[in-house]
């Protein structure tokens, strides 16, 4: 096996409430690599990220963060990565600093502020919002938050839920470039996405999902990006393909 | 009209097509059914066996041979009191306060053997009955049913999609308050067929259609305060922990606390210790076994003039029976007095209990239902009270044939030998009794007693229906 | 970073929790009132003890003083027995609310006196008291209900389960602190209260390290069923709803089950049955020949045999011993009475294991001598009471030993043993 993989999944079958989700996916991503798997409603995305942090085990092929299966050392795969879970949820009744700092120690990190404010600088939180309860935030800078947590965490993977659903053009853009320095910082990343623009813009490699088989992938070419235009085509097709088939 | 009728049917759909609603209202059903079967045995059992006893005492004192009267006085009788029809559903105080009375001479005894000093002690709330069921038990049900009504809306969006299409807040919650208590008047059909059944054991059309309607409004307020909760807040998971939160408090701690509250602050000093204050009164009042009491030299006196003697052994009664009648009727005066007094601190306690109805739909409704059915302090006092006024008619009987029938000279050589002891009696024929059948409070004055809770019980409703009213008006999704 | 320090955090944490926070002030407040209510009825209890402690002995010396004979002396005197609350009875009022803890006896037959009831308010005693025991036993379990439901539900539905567990390796440790200091609150506002009332009546140690340990242990049940309901994946009402239910069942349900099969398993006389049969043989033997008194007596008593009827148509011996023959005609209804309820209280005592709350409340009641054990034994006290004063009396009335005041100085006193 390759060392350098830091995520890995091998012919990948997971089952939820008896039916079948991913059907034998095989893919990887390495160090300082940004992997997208780009695919529909139901093409089995979140499945992919709930496999590689144990909570689904997996009903063939396998799942391996670091090398290690994760099955065989769930708290250790945990350990690795920093998740950030569609419309990131944080508690309303605390302030930014107060929630990374509970999730920082339920994560057994000794909190330093400087950090945390370096983390929030980071992601441009506005300074006077991070004493506010998160109950007035918009959903930018809830994720905003969500995402200082990923960094807090100090973690070589972030695993990204549809990371910019619901978020306005300028903080996608905002996003896409925070992700872009991480993954250039030697962080390995994995976001899970139905948004193609963005992840041409962002993703070194895209995988396309679809009915929970891994239909397709495109690499960006060295010191490019992956064009866009060849990827919706393939995603348009694929899904009208998919809608004649259902 | 319409709109509200529409949202009651498809609330009633959602009822139907719930699990969790059918498995509770089945659960409850069921209690309810062994409960009420339970006490229904228990009060046939109970009822029969009261009446036996009461013939079974009668007879015996019918049937007592010739003797001195006062042997008679001392003899004493039983009385029973049987269950109100209604106490089937709510036997009220039946179940602690003695229902067996020992009646005699000189003395008021109080009633003894109530059914709970014999009972197994599994805890506070194992003596279940129907009634408690309906009172503490049902508005879980309601709560369980109801809580989701409108917040389910809101956290479907649904709501949103309601107001915009143009049904107003108020049709909507008006709706939703049409199926609940359209299910309230489905849930008292087990109190119905109760309150039918008294009828045919005596009870008043008025009473059981007033007692149903008395727990139609109870429950009627609990669903205002489902809907409320419903309406105001935003999760689900919120209105039902709030609505437990105030089934706690309403239902469990605060009676509870109102009977700390209320022995706290009017005390009632206890039978034994009136007893001993009394003591001293009655000594003054005299002794009616001795003739030489000076208290009663000037009946003595009065006597004599009236029959024109010089001696007491001329008059043509026995003055010792005139003493022991006099001496009864002045002790029973004193005894009268406490036993009014107890029964005064009792009902003043009692409804320093019954203000906190004015914080607690339970405690209202609880008595309520228990003034209704005649199961309540004031039907206990009654009994008291009727059972003294046997007391003192046969003990007042028994002395006035003392007077009459026993000439005085046998009465005072009657511990001389065998022969004047024998002498000393009177025939059996003169032992008479009226047979004791418990009266309960007209129908009139039951509603009457039931009319300051029923009145919090309004209130209540009328609140909670204007705050859902006014919310209907500004129903937000 | 320590164990000490997730702790730390958990319970940062929850103090920022409004709804927790609230729900340990209303303990608290619970708690406290249920003491001090109980402390004030103790106190109540005690002042009327003295009250008749002193009546009682003006009342028996002044009508001693006017007597002639024993056996006048022995009618006329009355004697006050009662069972004092314990040092912990403010806690659980128990039995001392339905039965009687005071009476006033005279030497007349027992069996006619020891049912007489003094109770409180019938109105009071069927809602019940709201006491320490009742706290615990039916208030406690239902707020543990509110904290813990939805331990997990409302994260699932926040959508922060996942993230939570991905945080923290395994969730089991974080659902363990957080359910362990939602407790550990209730079960600190629910004692101090008890251990702050126990310090003021002087309550011993070792009764309120036992209340203590019965409460943790309680606490500690209901918090594991509470955590295995909280562990679905239903929503949080579902997950209430459910809890609710379990309470009822527990504490309503089987014990009310429970006192009906017992009660029919193991019948007992009827008191009315008692009070009629004692009544007419007292009543009956005024004119029945005096032997057929008085060989039941010297049966009974053999040092009496001596004894010689005046011959008059009263006579204050002859007058006693029907009492005690009316007693003795009832013995075995009486000792059925008794028996029963000692065998319907260890049935329901068996019963109540599979109903903590009752089970709980008899075991706190037990403390705080307030159980149905506790009835019996002073039932048991009076009889022995009665006992002596019969003792004490007979002599003077079947073996002839002349009359004097000055003996009656030596009168039985009762003492409560407790």
């Amino acid at each position: 096996m390759d060392s350098s993989q830091k995520l890995q999944a091998d012919q990948l079958q997971v089952y939820r409430s008896g039916k079948e989700v991913l059907s034998g996916i095989s893919f990887s991503v390495g160090s300082g690599e940004v992997y997208a798997l780009l695919g529909g409603n139901g093409a089995g995305k979140s499945t992919t990220l709930l496999s590689f942090l144990g909570f689904l085990p997996p009903a063939g092929g396998s799942v391996s963060v670091n090398d290690v299966e994760v099955g065989t050392d769930l708290e250790a795969a945990r350990e690795a990565i920093a998740y950030l879970p569609e419309s990131a949820s944080l508690y309303e009744h605390l302030n930014a600093y107060e929630n990374l700092r509970y999730f920082l120690q339920l994560a057994r990190i000794t909190e330093d502020s400087a950090a945390i404010e370096a983390a929030l600088d980071r992601v441009s939180l506005n300074p006077e919002s991070r004493t506010r309860n998160l109950k007035e935030y918009s959903k930018g800078m809830r994720q905003k938050v969500a995402i200082a947590l990923a960094i807090l965490r100090d973690t070589d993977i972030l695993l990204l839920d549809e990371p910019t659903s619901g978020l306005d053009p300028s903080a996608i853009d905002e996003f896409h470039h925070l992700v872009r320095d991480l993954a250039d910082a030697g962080k390995t990343i994995l976001m899970v996405t139905h948004d193609v623009y963005g992840a041409c813009q962002v993703a070194d490699r895209i995988g396309l999902l679809r009915g929970g088989k891994l239909v397709g992938e495109f690499a960006a070419p060295e010191g490019g990006r992956i064009e866009t235009e060849t990827v919706h085509r393939a995603f348009s097709e694929r899904e009208s393909g998919n809608e004649q088939v259902a | 009209m319409s709109a509200a009728l529409r949202v009651a049917k498809d609330e009633w759909r959602y009822w139907l097509r719930s699990k969790l609603a059918l498995a509770v209202v089945g659960l409850f059903v069921l209690i309810l059914l062994a409960v009420s079967l339970l006490n229904a045995v228990r009060m046939h059992e109970e009822s029969h066996q009261r009446a036996h006893h009461q013939t079974d005492s009668e007879q015996t004192f019918l049937s007592q041979p010739d003797r001195h009267p006062h042997r008679m006085v001392h003899y004493g009788h039983y009385v029973f009191r049987a269950p109100m029809p209604l106490a089937l559903f709510d036997p009220g105080l039946d179940s602690v306060t003695g229902q067996t009375m020992f009646l005699e001479g000189h003395r008021q005894n109080s009633a003894t053997f109530s059914a709970t000093s014999g009972s197994a002690d599994l805890g506070g709330l194992s003596w279940l009955t129907p009634a408690m069921i309906f009172q503490i038990f049902a508005p879980l049900l309601i709560i369980v049913l109801g809580h989701s009504a409108v917040v389910r809306e809101r956290e479907a969006r649904t709501l949103a999609t309601l107001l915009a299409q143009g049904v107003s807040g108020r049709a909507l919650l008006v709706g939703k308050l049409l199926a609940l208590l359209l299910f309230v008047a489905l849930l008292l059909l087990p109190l119905i067929v109760s309150a039918a059944f008294s009828l045919g054991r005596g009870e008043s059309l008025s009473t059981a259609s007033f007692m149903v309607g008395v727990y139609f409004v109870y429950l009627a307020v609990w669903v205002g305060l489902t809907l409320l909760a419903s309406a105001l807040l935003q999760q689900r998971s919120s209105v039902i922990a709030s609505l437990a939160a105030a089934w706690l408090v309403l239902t469990l701690v605060l009676p509870a606390v109102a009977v700390n509250v209320s022995s706290q602050i009017a005390p009632l000093a206890g039978k034994i210790e009136t007893e001993l204050t009394m003591l001293t009164e009655v000594r003054d009042v005299g002794d009616g076994h001795d003739v030489d009491d000076s208290v009663y030299n000037n009946v003595e006196a009065s006597l004599l003039e009236e029959y024109g003697v010089d001696r007491i052994e001329d008059l043509e009664i026995n003055i010792r029976g005139v003493l022991a009648q006099n001496a009864e009727a002045d002790l029973t005066d004193t005894l009268n007095v406490y036993a009014e007094r107890r029964m005064n601190a009792e009902a003043h306690q009692a409804a320093l209990l019954g203000w906190h109805g004015w914080l607690t739909p339970t405690l209202a409704v609880a008595d309520a239902s228990r003034a209704l059915a005649g199961t309540d302090l004031a039907h206990y006092h009654r009994f008291l009270r009727q059972a003294e006024d046997l007391r003192i008619g046969f003990v007042q009987s028994l002395n006035r044939v003392h007077a009459e029938e026993l000439s005085y000279i046998d009465d005072i050589n009657r511990n001389r030998d065998e022969e004047s002891w024998e002498r000393a009696r009177v025939a059996a024929t003169n032992w008479q009794l009226d047979e004791f059948q418990f009266q309960p409070a007209s129908t009139s004055t039951r509603i009457a007693n039931a009319g300051s809770s029923v009145s919090m019980l309004l209130t209540w409703l009328a609140a909670l229906i204007a705050l859902l009213l006014w919310n209907g008006g500004r129903l937000k999704p | 970073m320590s164990r000490w320090a997730s702790f730390e955090n958990e319970l940062r944490f929850l103090l920022r929790d409004r709804a927790f926070v609230i729900w340990i002030w209303v303990v608290l407040g619970f708690s406290s009132f249920a003491v001090w209510t109980g402390l004030a009825e103790v106190r109540q209890q005690r002042e009327s003890i003295a009250f008749l402690l002193e009546a009682d002995q003006k009342d028996r010396t002044s009508e001693l003083s006017k007597q002639g004979d024993w056996g006048s002396a022995a009618y006329y005197a009355f004697h006050l027995t009662y069972d004092p609350p314990s040092d912990f009875a403010f806690a659980a009022m128990g039995q001392r609310d339905a039965a009687s803890w005071k009476h006033r006896l005279r030497m007349l037959a027992l069996e006619g006196q020891i049912y007489e009831h003094d109770p409180g308010n019938p109105e009071l005693a069927l809602i019940g008291r709201f006491d320490f025991a009742f706290v615990v036993a039916f208030v406690l379990p239902l707020v543990l209900a509110f904290l813990l439901h939805d331990l997990q539900a409302s994260e699932r539905s926040a959508g922060r389960f996942n993230l939570l567990i991905a945080s923290t390796g395994r969730g089991r440790s974080l659902w363990r602190r957080r359910a362990v200091l939602r407790s550990g609150g209730v079960l600190i506002a629910t004692i101090v209260p008890l251990l702050i009332a126990g310090g003021v009546s002087g309550t011993r140690v070792a009764t309120l390290a036992s209340a203590t340990a019965l409460v943790v242990a309680y606490v500690v049940f209901w918090t594991f069923i509470c955590l295995w309901f909280a562990r679905s994946k239903r929503s949080a009402p579902v997950i209430l709803a459910s809890l609710i239910g379990v309470w009822v069942l527990l504490s309503t349900v089987l014990p009310a089950g429970g006192r009906a099969i017992t009660d029919r398993l193991v019948p007992i006389p009827t008191g009315a049955e008692i009070l009629m049969t004692q009544r007419e043989a007292v009543n009956d033997a005024w004119d029945l020949p005096v032997e057929d008194t008085m060989a039941p007596f010297v049966q009974r008593h053999p040092e009496w045999t001596g004894y010689v009827y005046s011959g008059d148509g009263f006579d204050w011996g002859w007058y006693y011993a029907f009492q005690q023959v009316g007693d003795q005609t009832v013995e075995e209804l009486s000792s059925a009475y008794t028996a029963g309820r000692t065998e319907r209280d260890r049935l329901a005592g068996w019963i109540s294991i599979i109903a903590p709350p009752a089970l709980l409340e008899r075991l706190l009641q037990q403390l705080a001598g307030t159980d149905m054990q506790s009835v019996l034994a002073y039932e048991a006290q009076v009889r022995a009471f009665h006992a002596e004063l019969r003792t004490f009396h007979y002599p003077g009335l079947f073996g002839g030993e002349p009359f004097d005041p000055a003996m009656l100085s030596a009168l039985p006193q009762y003492l409560p043993t407790k």
